[in-house]
């Protein structure tokens, strides 16, 4: 018998070796070639710009790096306001959902109206929450922290509620049916039962939420009040042609997210590990 | 039967309904403390009549249009750029999510990056896209686009991914060509996934544009909106223009819900076995 053999490419995409090199170093020499181009000024070309408007990696490294104090405050600021916002509006989400798969009727007609606040463009919301929180203190900064830790957590709500909802509710083909026949009562219903259940949708949430609340906070931070914060440096910086200035901040803005989406996927690796993550 | 549909059908609105009535109330009630409290009650919290009102109020506001022409005539700068860009961001992320599928060497490239890029503001990076095209008009284009792209592309990706394996058996028993295969199994069972996307995109598009449109004033929803912020016209404008772009962020993503209904081939069949059990 003659046995065919096959071809590299296929023993290739046969070896899980392989496969585990490729799908970190492929990504990574991508990125290495845009940087390149970068670096190298054909990008520039490319997109007919000088190195002004789109300063070389070297350059924004190097803004960074002499800057720390400063980046790392407004940095500081912007990360408090994402976070606060993202644990409170999540909190407050959850509960909302809660709410809805107690009282099931009722509760999905104001998961309705929550979701219609997930269309609101963050651009409506950021000043009106300034306006409201003008009393808040007397202090600009509190108050200006204030109104965007609102917009936040608006923005975090409705996801959240809308996953946690689904998780209370999706349960597994007769674990009610189970439970009643154990006489169980709603109290453990929801506590052995649809808590639980609802962990992994929690994350789902969260994985939403995350990129939505510092994008949240960059952009509420161009209508508060108070000057602080990477978003609000972004655009200081461009009214006064600084551009190099504002790609650092937008740089430290990606580290931010970069940093938090980390952090919850360890989380969600911990707390997740016994399961079967879908 | 047909009864009870309607029954339940009633209530549910009515469920709605009275949520938002509720929301109103709330509104309504925090207005009249603010009107009694405060020196500007409009620039805090007008009640709901006063912005409805100047809707329909001729009185000219800016340039010899009234509120409603104002909120109008810049909502269609706006809005057409922001559909532009959308459209734009749906072809480019659908074709990259078939790419992906095709190609395992551009989903591994690809799929780091896709989840990188939503970690970018790009609505922060704006003032730097309009410094980069010079135009405003086509940098809302651009943005809208780069916003619209990531979900419509992940979200097909997940649709594309999710075939199960005994439908791939089957075309493999038809001996079905590759085309065949995509046209007639993937590309339509990925499209409730691709509607999801456009769903989460259709807002951010638009919330895209408004963003962009403060930057430069020239016009547009978010400009009249800092316009009016500043007291440069009056402040019902700003409140027309949240209520407005409220309104257009929910319709877009209902009128995503009701072209999925119109066009995907599943939701046909939903509605044909629902009229199946009617007539049972």
């Amino acid at each position: 018998m003659i046995k065919k053999r096959k071809s590299l490419w296929r023993r290739l995409r046969e070896n899980k070796v392989a496969q585990g090199v490729s799908s970190v170093l492929l990504p990574v020499l991508f990125g290495v070639l845009i940087l390149a181009l970068w670096q190298g000024q054909i990008l520039h070309k490319i997109f007919n710009t000088d190195t002004n408007t789109l300063p070389l990696p070297s350059r924004i490294c190097h803004i960074i790096i002499d800057n720390i104090p400063a980046f790392a405050q407004n940095a500081l600021y912007t990360l408090l306001v994402a976070v606060i916002g993202l644990v409170i509006g999540s909190i407050i989400g959850y509960l909302i959902a809660v709410f809805a798969a107690t009282f099931q009727k009722w509760g999905k007609g104001g998961l309705t109206i929550v979701g219609a606040f997930n269309a609101i463009p963050i651009v409506a919301l950021a000043p009106v929450m300034t306006n409201w929180t003008k009393d808040i203190s007397n202090d600009p900064n509190i108050r200006s922290m204030f109104a965007k830790t609102l917009v936040v957590m608006i923005v975090c709500i409705a996801s959240m509620s809308i996953n946690a909802f689904r998780g209370l509710t999706e349960l597994k083909p007769f674990a009610l049916d189970l439970m009643k026949s154990y006489a169980a009562k709603k109290s453990t219903v929801f506590f052995k039962l649809r808590l639980p259940n609802s962990v992994p949708y929690v994350f789902t949430a969260l994985r939403v939420s995350v990129p939505i609340s510092i994008i949240s906070a960059v952009v509420s931070e161009y209508f508060a009040e108070y000057i602080v914060g990477v978003g609000r440096e972004i655009r200081e910086n461009i009214v006064l042609g600084q551009y190099p200035t504002a790609w650092a901040y937008i740089v430290v803005a990606c580290l931010i997210g970069l940093v938090m989406y980390g952090v919850l996927m360890l989380v969600e690796s911990i707390v997740l590990k016994n399961r079967k993550v879908k | 039967m047909m009864k009870t549909i309607t029954k339940i059908k009633n209530s549910k609105a009515l469920v709605t309904l009275v949520w938002v009535l509720g929301l109103l109330v709330i509104w309504e009630i925090f207005a009249f403390i603010i009107q009694a409290t405060k020196r500007t009650p409009e620039n805090i919290m007008p009640h709901v009549w006063q912005i409805f009102y100047s809707l329909i109020d001729p009185k000219p506001v800016s340039n010899g249009m009234s509120c409603l022409q104002v909120v109008l005539f810049n909502a269609g700068q706006t809005l057409s750029r922001a559909g532009q860009g959308f459209m734009i961001g749906t072809l480019i992320g659908f074709a990259l999510a078939i790419l992906m599928k095709l190609s395992h060497i551009v989903e591994k490239i690809a799929a780091p990056y896709l989840m990188l890029i939503q970690l970018i503001p790009i609505l922060g990076m704006a003032p730097i896209i309009l410094a980069m095209t010079h135009d405003i008009g086509s940098s809302r284009i651009i943005i809208a686009a780069i916003l619209t792209f990531y979900p419509v592309a992940t979200n097909t990706l997940a649709g594309l991914n999710s075939v199960e394996k005994q439908k791939y058996e089957l075309m493999y028993s038809y001996a079905a060509k590759k085309s065949t295969v995509y046209f007639k199994m993937l590309i339509p069972s990925c499209i409730p996934y691709f509607f999801t996307g456009l769903k989460i995109a259709a807002p951010m598009a638009i919330t895209a544009s408004i963003l962009v449109d403060t930057l430069q004033g020239d016009g547009g929803l978010g400009c009249m909106l800092s316009q009016s912020l500043k007291h440069a016209m009056s402040i019902y404008v700003f409140w027309d223009i949240v209520v407005f772009s409220a309104v257009i962020g929910v319709l877009s993503c209902s009128l995503m819900g009701w072209i999925e209904n119109a066009v995907s081939p599943l939701k046909r069949i939903e509605r044909k076995t629902k009229k199946k059990k009617e007539a049972a």
